[in-house]
């Protein structure tokens, strides 16, 4: 039979008729001449008296042409082709609702990516809005860039950035040119009675010009003046929450007395709770009063303990403020030589000083989701180079048709960016669950960690990842199929062409991303698990478990000498000790992990004093009798504080080990004497009586320092604050009958920070717990993503293997010869992406050096046990298509297709 | 006297046309039915009086279409090729009574003139 469409086309070619128009005309008109000509041949003309006879008639071309052209519309000229002007968005309409439809169409497709891509998205939503909370967002003070943090410098001594002396401070405020103005601070706790229950406040002392140096107003009342930074002053500023709380709001409070360790203060203002001054623990500031130095503190260059915060002159920079800091710090080194020498100043912005600590960890864990998204992404990607295989036929036809390559290609990008904007707003809600619980893992202690919030930042991070991870996703698959060869595809009629070794490559590298994404995380989760448990294992001195510590901060002005505060602690002592479920009971300075401890350089008989800048800092505490027991730290040689102890006999002192070694490395320490400062100091010699196991005390991380120990009983000055507890029941049950115990010995006495010694060493590895904890679920997730990954393809390309499969079992071969290769096909790509996974990891997991404990970020064992980890779920993902396939009936397999 | 015979080509076409659109129109009041089975019915039943080839067949079925008296439409039945079957439409089941009504008066009108010269 003679093509009749071809003819029917040639005539048509003059008239330009749009594309869908003329193939609809071809058929119908071919249909025709094919019907005349077969029912030429039914009369029995000849093959070549049928065509002439039907050509006849088609050869009035003139008049067919000339009828059409009445009735049909030329094409225009410009039909769809984008990126003319006005033009770009003219198809998007078209283009989202035909996309909706298609997405709608394939319900189980659009679910498995959406769930894929919310997840990705969602996680990076979540952890964007940290980094956004904690990282990018200003500090609520006037022009926080101007803000610096001062510090003095004795790295010599340990110390890179050690809290100034009231003196050294005062210095440096007469002396520097280049700041607006510079304010000190010092925490200090009060008891606030009087009003209610009696409670335990964290607050601070504080330059009269903080707030003001800050740009922070108050809500009501004022805030300090400078008159009033003088000793005898008693005025002081509340936080919001706590005048909310305890003062019910009431305006009224200002000029209103509180009682606060024993002595009225007036009441002056009422602060924002956005005032947040950097803090190493846990400190929360509820109350400010001026730091008013009496004149022996203000004269002191030996005691440090303040902190130190600078607004530079608008024109000054970080450079300039430190080059005058350090020419002050060498002046004063030079007048001072004995507290001053190799004594320097550091300048840091305040900004980095409260979020420093998080900004690697949470920078980290950017990268990692961001990795999780690009995993989600190839899954996707996958899903939808399958399913253009499937669509090539409708694609190819589109093609034929005259549709424009462009435009074909922006209708697919159309449809997978629509797709990627329906993850991102379940991502969104994922992401605002996840933010519940996430919060909860952040450490205490880390600045702005209560404003954490989906805010317009975080929709407009989620709207650009969403577009450009359907950008990405879209884009293979769209420029396949813009790329592929329409005549190939329609020689091959539809079937299978999306196996064409193209389309597997992709397949098969997108598998071998994942696969390498997934180790480099996977492989980052496990060293910072790995580094957590090294934490956990680290043996803290003590025995944390079962026991109950809480603070009892006594009042200077009830408790004025230790006669008295002895006598209290004693009481509360005997009283505790009765309670069931309590085994011991000891009085306690600082905690071990709680407070950065005093430290003091000593003296030691018969060891001349060394130079003043080689002097090493003892850190010391002050406990009670029992203590050492109660704490669980093994006393290894001499005896424990007793209630002998006291200010009338020898003065004492118990030494750790670490210390003993260092003065009496082959020498019995007991009976030997030393005392805080110098030899000159008028200071009476203490005799070293024991020596215990060294305790992190300050830093759990750091290798512990020297330490000693003084019994409060024989200190003048305030030294014993807290009280331990060893249970034999769970601690914290303990911890209301302890506190009515103490109440029932003075029912003003506060009682804080009841908690168990557990979880005081849990939290001081928050950080290192928030780290891991986050990436190894991201790990995990990544991992489930690339094993769907992985199954979804070794799926496919089994399914398009079917028939063959269908023929190997029909000539015999082996059900497990078949199951072994499909299995090794799958394990290649693995074992590629292994490869190349193992290189980067090696790379970019020195990033994390910094997150790492005791443990190198190459470490082998962690390598090689992700690599049989990963193995081991691309086996299994390859396995079970493969097993599906050879359990088909051959008789189907091969009429499949 | 047939209409074939006294056909110059221009009366021809012109009777053609104004006649076309109602021989169709009747053809697709009961069914639908496909473009050659149109054409074929068009010779079969005016006993090849009337034939009409492709060229002039469908762009006045795409005309009829145009003006929504009928709709076409691609329609696969088993064991045959997909064809496009046209069908009338509410507008054009009008259309046919009132070309049926002028016709018929067209017809009355010249068989009046023709049986008066007779006569």
């Amino acid at each position: 039979m003679p093509d009749f469409k071809a003819e029917i086309r040639a005539r048509l070619a003059e008239l330009r008729l749009p594309p869908v128009r003329e193939a609809e005309i071809v058929e119908e008109f071919s249909q025709h001449l094919t019907d005349q000509y077969e029912a030429a041949i039914n009369r029995g003309a000849s093959e070549e008296e049928a065509r002439q006879a039907v050509f006849q008639d088609l050869n009035a071309s003139e008049l067919l042409n000339r009828e059409l052209k009445r009735v049909e519309r030329r094409a225009p000229a410009n039909a769809v082709i984008p990126g003319r002007e006005g033009k770009l968005f003219a198809d998007l309409g078209q283009d989202l609702r035909f996309g909706l439809r298609t997405l709608i169409k394939n319900p189980g497709f659009t679910i498995v990516a959406v769930i894929a891509l919310a997840l990705g998205i969602g996680a990076n939503s979540a952890i964007f809005s940290v980094v956004n909370a904690i990282l990018l967002r200003p500090l609520p003070y006037k022009s926080p860039d101007q803000l610096v943090v001062l510090w003095e410098n004795a790295t010599h001594l340990g110390f890179p950035k050690d809290t100034p002396s009231p003196a050294n401070f005062l210095d440096w405020r007469k002396q520097s040119t280049v700041f607006e103005g510079m304010a000190a601070f010092a925490e200090r706790s009060f008891n606030l009675t009087g009003v209610g229950e009696p409670e335990r406040l964290d607050g601070r002392r504080v330059s009269a010009n903080l707030f003001d140096v800050l740009g922070v107003k108050p809500i009501i009342g004022r805030t300090f003046v400078a008159q009033e930074d003088q000793p005898g002053t008693k005025v002081v500023l509340l936080n919001e929450s706590l005048w909310k709380r305890r003062f019910g709001g009431d305006p009224a409070v200002i000029g209103r007395a509180v009682n606060l360790n024993g002595e009225p203060y007036t009441v002056v203002g009422v602060l924002p709770p956005t005032v947040r001054l950097p803090t190493s623990g846990n400190w929360r500031d509820q109350v400010w009063v001026p730091l008013a130095f009496p004149s022996e503190e203000a004269a002191s260059r030996g005691a440090h303990y303040l902190e130190v915060i600078a607004r530079m002159k608008p024109a000054v920079t970080l450079p300039k403020a430190q080059a005058e800091m350090d020419t002050i710090a060498a002046r004063l080194a030079q007048q001072y030589p004995a507290t001053n020498t190799r004594i320097g100043a550091v300048v840091k912005p305040l900004h980095e000083e409260i979020v420093g600590k998080m900004k690697s960890p949470l920078l980290i864990l950017l990268g990692a989701v961001a990795f999780v998204l690009l995993i989600a992404c190839a899954n996707v990607a996958n899903l939808l180079l399958a399913r253009a295989a499937v669509r090539q036929k409708e694609i190819a036809l589109r093609l034929a048709l005259g549709a424009n390559r462009m435009r074909l290609t922006k209708q697919l990008l159309v449809e997978s960016v629509l797709l990627s904007l329906v993850g991102g707003v379940v991502g969104l809600g994922l992401a605002y669950f996840g933010l519940n619980v996430l919060t909860r893992f952040i450490p205490h202690d880390v600045a702005q960690a209560d404003t954490i919030t989906i805010d317009a930042k975080v929709l407009l991070f989620t709207l650009a990842v969403a577009v450009i991870t359907g950008l990405i996703f879209g884009l293979v698959p769209a420029s396949q199929a813009s790329h592929f060869n329409l005549n190939e595809t329609l020689k091959e009629g539809g079937r299978d062409s999306g196996a064409g070794a193209r389309g597997k490559r992709l397949r098969n590298s997108l598998v071998i991303a994942e696969v390498a994404i997934s180790f480099i995380l996977l492989v980052g989760a496990g060293l910072l698990i790995n580094s957590f448990v090294h934490l956990r294992n680290l043996d803290p001195g003590f025995r944390a478990d079962h026991l109950l510590a809480l603070n009892v901060d006594l009042s200077e002005v009830k408790y004025p000498d230790t006669q008295r505060r002895t006598t209290f602690f004693a009481e509360v002592a005997r009283r505790v000790q009765t309670l069931p479920g309590v085994r011991s009971v000891a009085v306690a300075g600082n905690l071990p992990l709680t407070i950065n401890g005093d430290s003091t350089f000593i003296a030691v008989e018969g060891i001349p004093d060394p130079p003043v800048d080689q002097w090493p800092d003892v850190i010391y505490r002050t406990v009670g009798p029992g203590y050492f027991a109660t704490m669980g730290i093994p006393l290894v040689r001499g005896r424990d504080f007793n209630d002998q102890d006291t200010l009338d006999t020898t003065p004492v002192v118990v030494i750790s080990e670490k210390t003993a070694k260092h003065y009496w490395p082959n020498e019995d320490p007991i009976g030997k004497r030393l005392k805080p400062g110098a030899t000159t100091n008028t200071t009476p010699w203490r005799t070293v009586i024991g020596v215990v196991k060294d305790v992190r005390q300050n830093d759990f991380i750091a290798e512990p320092k020297m330490q000693m120990y003084f019994s409060y009983r024989q200190m003048k000055d305030l030294g014993a604050n807290a009280l331990v507890v060893r249970t034999s029941v769970d601690p914290l049950s303990l911890g209301t009958s302890v506190r009515n115990t103490i109440w029932s010995v003075d029912k003003d006495q506060t009682v804080a920070n009841i908690d168990s010694m557990e979880h005081i060493v849990a939290s001081a590895v928050a950080r290192q717990r928030f780290s891991m904890l986050l990436l190894a679920i991201f790990a995990g997730l990544a991992l489930v993503l690339a094993a769907v990954g992985i199954y979804g393809v070794m799926s496919y390309s089994v399914a398009q293997q079917t028939r063959e499969i269908g023929i190997r079992i029909a000539l015999g071969a082996q059900r497990r010869d078949v199951l072994r290769m499909t299995v090794k096909e799958g394990l290649k790509l693995v074992g590629v992406g292994l490869l190349i996974g193992l290189i980067s990891a090696f790379v970019l997991t020195r990033v994390m050096e910094s997150l790492l404990f005791g443990i190198s970020a190459t470490d082998p064992v962690t390598f090689g046990i992700i690599c049989v980890v990963l193995l081991m779920v691309a086996a299994l993902a390859s396995y079970i298509p493969a097993l599906r396939a050879t359990t088909v009936d051959p008789m189907v397999a091969l009429r499949a297709q | 006297m047939s209409l074939t015979y006294m056909a110059t080509p221009v009366l021809d076409r012109e009777l053609k046309k104004g006649s076309a659109e109602l021989m169709i129109l009747s053809l697709l009041e009961y069914r639908p039915r496909h473009g050659y089975e149109i054409g074929q019915l068009i010779e079969l039943r005016s006993r090849g009086a009337v034939r009409f080839n492709v060229a002039s067949l469908y762009p006045l079925l795409y005309r009829l279409e145009k003006r929504n008296w009928i709709r076409g439409r691609w329609i696969e039945k088993s064991g045959q090729r997909r064809r496009r079957y046209y069908r009338l439409t509410s507008a054009g089941k009008k259309m046919l009574a009132k070309q049926r009504h002028g016709w018929a008066e067209f017809v009355a009108a010249v068989k009046l003139i023709t049986a008066t010269q007779h006569a």
